[in-house]
């Protein structure tokens, strides 16, 4: 006792409009495979360590309320400017115009 | 590319340009992945026309090298280097074994049996 095919396609179909799957008796590839993925990008992108405040921005936020925050770096930094400045051996001055760093060469 | 490349720095910790190359194809990369997961799905469904499909596959290889997830690769966050990198650590292994040594990652101690 053989069954017909169209018989057993028919109760593919029934089969798979319960159980919710997709009836595809040819088993064509429909390319389900690449929406079930997750995006993995958002993980990828979190690879780097994110940029954290600094003490110039907590200064900048602050000031407007009038509250002082010390930057001991900068201020070591100010300082030993100011020294040297003092004593003659600071930095020379920027160059305004090419021609005056010319001029200085000779 | 520079195009692609934030105006204002956004990462913290070691930053050199290869660093900040790196970051910026993972954040286009971000961005574009939906397209790219739609043209494949286009490209993969054999429902769809030939035409349609040779179509998504033109505008697929046609997309920027910074939408691609193979143009990405891990680098050492704490100095740079693409080269012997634990994923698991984002480090490379000097960098690792400092830290290691050090005590600063939790976990982690040096065998001695």
């Amino acid at each position: 006792m053989s069954v017909p095919r169209s018989r057993i396609l028919d109760l593919l179909k029934v089969q798979c409009r319960i159980f919710n799957h997709t009836f595809n008796p040819e088993r064509l590839r429909t390319g389900n495979k690449i929406l079930r993925q997750r995006l993995k990008g958002p993980a990828l992108a979190a690879y780097y360590p994110q940029k954290m405040a600094t003490i110039p921005d907590l200064q900048r936020a602050y000031a407007a309320e009038g509250l002082e925050t010390i930057n001991e770096p900068e201020d070591d930094r100010r300082e030993h400017i100011r020294i040297l400045k003092a004593r003659g051996k600071g930095a020379p001055k920027k160059q305004r115009t090419p021609n005056e760093s010319k001029k200085k060469k000779r | 590319m520079s195009m692609f490349r934030s105006k204002k720095l956004d990462l913290g910790g070691f930053v050199n340009i290869k660093v900040i190359r790196d970051h910026t194809k993972r954040k286009v990369f971000a961005e574009h992945e939906p397209e790219r997961q739609a043209l494949r799905y286009i490209i993969r469904n054999l429902t769809l026309s030939a035409r349609t499909r040779a179509q998504a596959q033109l505008q697929l290889t046609k997309m920027h090298c910074y939408t691609r997830s193979t143009q990405i690769r891990n680098r050492c966050v704490e100095g740079g280097k693409g080269r012997g990198v634990l994923r698991d650590f984002k480090m490379s292994r000097y960098n690792f074994r400092v830290h290691a040594l050090e005590g600063s990652i939790p976990g982690v101690k040096k065998a001695s049996w």
